[in-house]
């Protein structure tokens, strides 16, 4: 492991524990808006909107840790079928189409934040800009480990590895 | 000349292996450049694609069922399952169809319930002389029951799909009866099957065993109770019905099984949170392909084109069959229901089929389509959970599919197997 | 010019009739220079979204609610006010106004150029239990509400527990007493079975917002004149035609829901509920000072 490995291990695991405590949060505050509801009469209304960010956070930080881990559901039947010189040609191009599409989620994403800072998010007053973060950041972890993955494979160390336990 | 580009770019990075969650927003950003559309908007569409409230529910049933599994729910499940029908011929194999419909009723996930119930009953099965082909052909299959029977995150997405003005509830009731009717075909199949293999009967364990094991799962099969009656009784909403279930699987683990560590909670959250996001991001980048597809009209189109092909009803519905049959095998689920939603949901209703029962044959056929070659994630994790090469396990499995295939063919036809029960539910 | 245009009804609504009869002026009256394709249904996005493509420009036309618009710019949130208008006659004299030339002006500097007004009726309490008369009649109830911090404070000013609520959900939770009541006009609650379940709808019109033909400025702006002129008349026109079906179809649901069985109730003194706002209006002009003459115009309007 070079201490480049080693970073971008740490960052998957930062993030595995961002994603993890906000499913655990989710859960919890659920709970309180039913407390809240029936024990208290008074509904919590921030839930909702709260809610819906933490999901923004595990969909889109939990993506980009998927792709570290090379863990999303893909077709690989054809990559199956061709001779090896074209298969690296299918990784190749495939982890350049990631990095790509990473890094216009990076770009556009942090457009769509700085558009909409300026608005609020009803019933819990954050900015709108908000919502489009997680994408941003997402983007931004998607092209890192796709070019981190393209380096590897030019080292000749493919050092990605499938964690599913 | 867009659409083109949209279809050809989305084939073409699923065949060279790219995700199909990133092929899909791949294609849709390119066609959203291709027609001089603002790049922001594609990224809006991806983001709005889950900022959908309802959707919050599938993390929550994903959650609840690694629970249940990491915290031995599922085992005490099949436990009883096992003294129920296992005298049977061929027990153990109507012992996992029954399982099936108890945990996987829960989770809604068939990979989920593949790899909790596969993981404990296959080796089981193998052990008692059961072959392995037979062992992971039942549970494939029977896995996809936990998609129809509610709860079931798939059956969210297809309201999501549907565009508003379906309501969760009445879907789920609709999948109770098509589930049941499904898990028997099954039964069926694999008693038949059992037979003409010469497999023997468990010995049944006496009613006091079987009552043993029907307390210890008690605890378990209230999280169905919960999930599914908090909604219908009007206590919670769907989602938080979800959290609710999560939250009870947990205190049941903890407090009355007393069988989960803070390891095995730490990988149940680890394993939710995975498949919460790549259900996620795929739920997601479709929002943006969906987008170009209505875009290009292609919904109206298909309409037009279907319609205009034969005016007979049958005709149409045995094609849309067999167009999502194809579909299925070849591409995942949750994709598929996603994309293929919004272009034959208005085919079936301009023929006078219910939302609610063309909900149902959507997800059995794509449900079909998770235990084929070459593409079928159930098949897969069946294979790899069994220890079998997967050409194996597809020579023998035609008597299985048969019976989701006669279920499938009822539930096309017969629209009371799904419209009566939500029927209740009206005035 | 292609355009495209955004409109959450469906097929046969008053405002889904009137933005293809909108669309069809538009050819008419410029000469075929302008073809404006419909997308009805909300195919393209909820509201929120399809204002932010409008405003970016990747559609042309939206039929919008002020509603979701009054988040971006604070002038349109001002109909959001409980109470603010006296009925809809009185909300089309503000609009025609000087009023609703500041709502515009505020709406045109966050991109988006109102070219007419939609009438959207008024909204109104109902639930299953008992006629509201009075603020105490919803002091306890668990009232579904949109998001909008004016409307949740508005129930909660009335001694009730605002519940915001995702609107598909709202049918089976008026059902099942996840929540006790709702709000909406005529057409809505019809339309989606809710008097069905909550057989009490008592008129205590809170909210009247208006709904507007809305254009994406630079696509107007790039405009010549003579086209500007026709884009208008032509939305004009079309919102003539929805104010007309509007008014036939709120009749129509009120004398359906009614035949089912459903209690209606004039609110005779609706003062007790203007009084119970007056915290919600101290708040918000607090938090909006800049938009306090507009308020009080809108108030001083006959
Ligand atoms: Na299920
Ligand atoms: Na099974």
């Amino acid at each position: 492991m070079t201490p480049v490995d080693k970073l971008l291990d740490a960052i998957a695991t930062a993030c595995r524990v961002l994603t993890g405590l906000s499913l655990v949060i989710l859960t919890v505050i659920f709970g309180w808006l039913v407390f809240g509801r029936y024990v208290l009469n008074a509904t919590p209304t921030w839930v909702e909107q709260a809610a819906l960010l933490l999901v923004m956070t595990i969909a889109f930080i939990g993506a980009a840790v998927g792709v570290h881990e090379n863990a999303h559901l893909s077709v690989s039947v054809f990559r199956g079928l061709v001779p090896a010189p074209v298969r690296t040609a299918f990784v190749i191009v495939t982890d350049l189409a990631m990095a790509g599409f990473g890094g216009l989620m990076l770009v556009y994403g942090a457009k769509l934040t700085a558009f909409k800072w300026g608005s609020m998010i009803p019933l819990i007053q954050l900015p709108e800009g908000l919502r489009s973060l997680p994408l941003t950041i997402g983007g931004g972890l998607i092209l890192l480990f796709s070019l981190a993955h393209l380096t590897r494979l030019a080292l000749r160390r493919d050092l990605r590895r499938d964690t599913i336990e | 000349m867009g659409l083109l580009l949209l279809l050809g770019l989305f084939a073409l990075c699923v065949a060279i292996g790219v995700p199909v969650a990133f092929a899909l927003g791949i294609a849709a950003i390119s066609a959203f450049a291709f027609e001089g559309l603002p790049l922001m908007i594609g990224f809006q569409r991806i983001i709005s694609g889950i900022n959908v409230f309802s959707l919050m529910a599938i993390p929550f049933f994903i959650f609840a069922g690694e629970l249940m599994f990491h915290g031995g729910i599922a085992m005490r499940l099949v436990r009883f399952a096992s003294a129920a029908v296992g005298a049977v011929r061929g027990g153990l194999g109507i012992v996992n169809v029954f399982s099936s419909m108890l945990f996987g009723g829960i989770s809604g996930s068939a990979v989920a319930d593949i790899s909790a119930l596969g993981s404990i009953l296959v080796p089981v099965m193998k052990e008692k002389g059961y072959d392995a082909d037979y062992a992971v052909n039942v549970t494939v299959t029977s896995s996809i029951a936990g998609i129809i029977i509610p709860p079931s995150h798939n059956m969210i997405i297809f309201a999501i799909a549907a565009g508003g003005g379906i309501s969760i509830s009445k879907l789920f009731l609709a999948g109770v009866v098509p589930g049941m009717l499904m898990c028997l075909c099954l039964a069926v199949a694999a008693y038949l099957v059992a037979v003409k293999r010469g497999y023997s009967a468990e010995a049944f364990p006496g009613w006091s065993a079987l009552a043993f094991a029907f307390f210890g799962a008690i605890p378990g099969l209230l999280t169905a109770v919960i999930i599914v009656g908090g909604v219908l009784s009007g206590v919670f909403t769907v989602t938080e019905s979800g959290a609710f279930g999560a939250i009870y699987a947990f205190l049941v683990t903890l407090l009355v099984y007393r069988s989960i560590t803070w390891e095995n909670f730490k990988i149940a959250v680890r394993q939710s949170v995975r498949t919460t996001s790549m259900v996620m991001i795929l739920i997601a980048c479709a929002g943006a392909f969906a987008y170009m597809l209505t875009f290009y009209r292609v919904p109206d189109k298909t309409v037009d084109l279907l319609t205009g092909l034969t005016d007979n009803p049958i005709m149409i519905l045995l094609m849309i069959n067999l167009a999502l049959l194809v579909l299925g095998m070849i591409m995942d689920m949750a994709a598929l229901i996603l994309i293929c939603t919004p272009i034959f949901l208005p085919v079936a209703n301009s023929l006078g089929v219910d939302p609610y029962q063309f909900g149902m044959i959507l997800l059995v056929n794509l449900g079909l389509g998770l235990c084929t070659p070459p593409v079928g994630s159930c098949l897969f994790v069946g294979c790899a959970v069994g220890k079998l090469p997967m050409e194996k396990a597809v020579r023998t499995i035609w008597p299985f599919y048969l019976a989701i295939f006669v279920a499938l063919m009822l539930i096309t036809f017969v629209p009371a197997i799904s419209l009566t029960l939500p029927g209740l539910l009206d005035p | 010019a292609e355009w495209r245009g955004w409109n959450i009804h469906v097929e046969g609504y008053p405002n889904t009739v009137a933005m293809d009869k909108f669309a069809e002026l538009v050819e008419e009256k410029t000469g075929g220079e302008i073809s404006l394709q419909m997308f009805h249904g909300g195919t393209l996005g909820s509201q929120p979204d399809a204002i932010e493509q409008v405003r970016l420009g990747g559609l042309e036309i939206g039929n919008f609610n002020l509603g979701p618009i009054g988040p971006i710019a604070a002038e349109a949130n001002v109909v959001s006010l409980p109470f603010i208008f006296k009925d809809v006659p009185h909300m089309f004299r503000v609009l025609n106004g000087e009023g609703g030339e500041m709502i515009a002006k505020g709406m045109e500097a966050k991109g988006l150029i109102p070219l007419a007004w939609y009438d959207a009726g008024a909204r109104s309490f109902y639930n299953g239990a008992k006629p509201i008369n009075a603020p105490e009649d919803v002091a306890g109830m668990k009232v579904r509400v949109m998001n909008n911090d004016l409307y949740s404070g508005m129930i909660a000013e009335l001694g009730g527990n605002p519940s915001p609520m995702a609107f598909a959900e709202v049918y089976q939770a008026l059902k099942t007493g996840v929540v006790d009541g709702a709000e909406n006009n005529w057409p809505s609650y019809e339309s989606t079975g809710h008097f069905e379940v909550a057989g009490y709808y008592s008129l205590s019109q809170h909210l009247i917002i208006p709904e507007c033909v809305c254009i994406n400025a630079d696509a107007y702006n790039a405009l010549s004149d003579e086209q500007k002129a026709a884009v208008k008349e032509a939305a004009m026109e079309s919102a003539e035609l929805q104010q007309q079906l509007w008014a036939e179809r709120e009749a129509t649901s009120r004398k359906m829901v009614e035949e089912a069985g459903v209690v209606t109730n004039e609110i005779a003194d609706k003062g007790p509920f203007q009084e119970a706002m007056v915290p919600v209006y101290e708040a918000y002009l607090e938090a909006n000072a800049d938009l306090r003459p507009l308020v009080e115009l809108i108030q001083a309007t006959e």
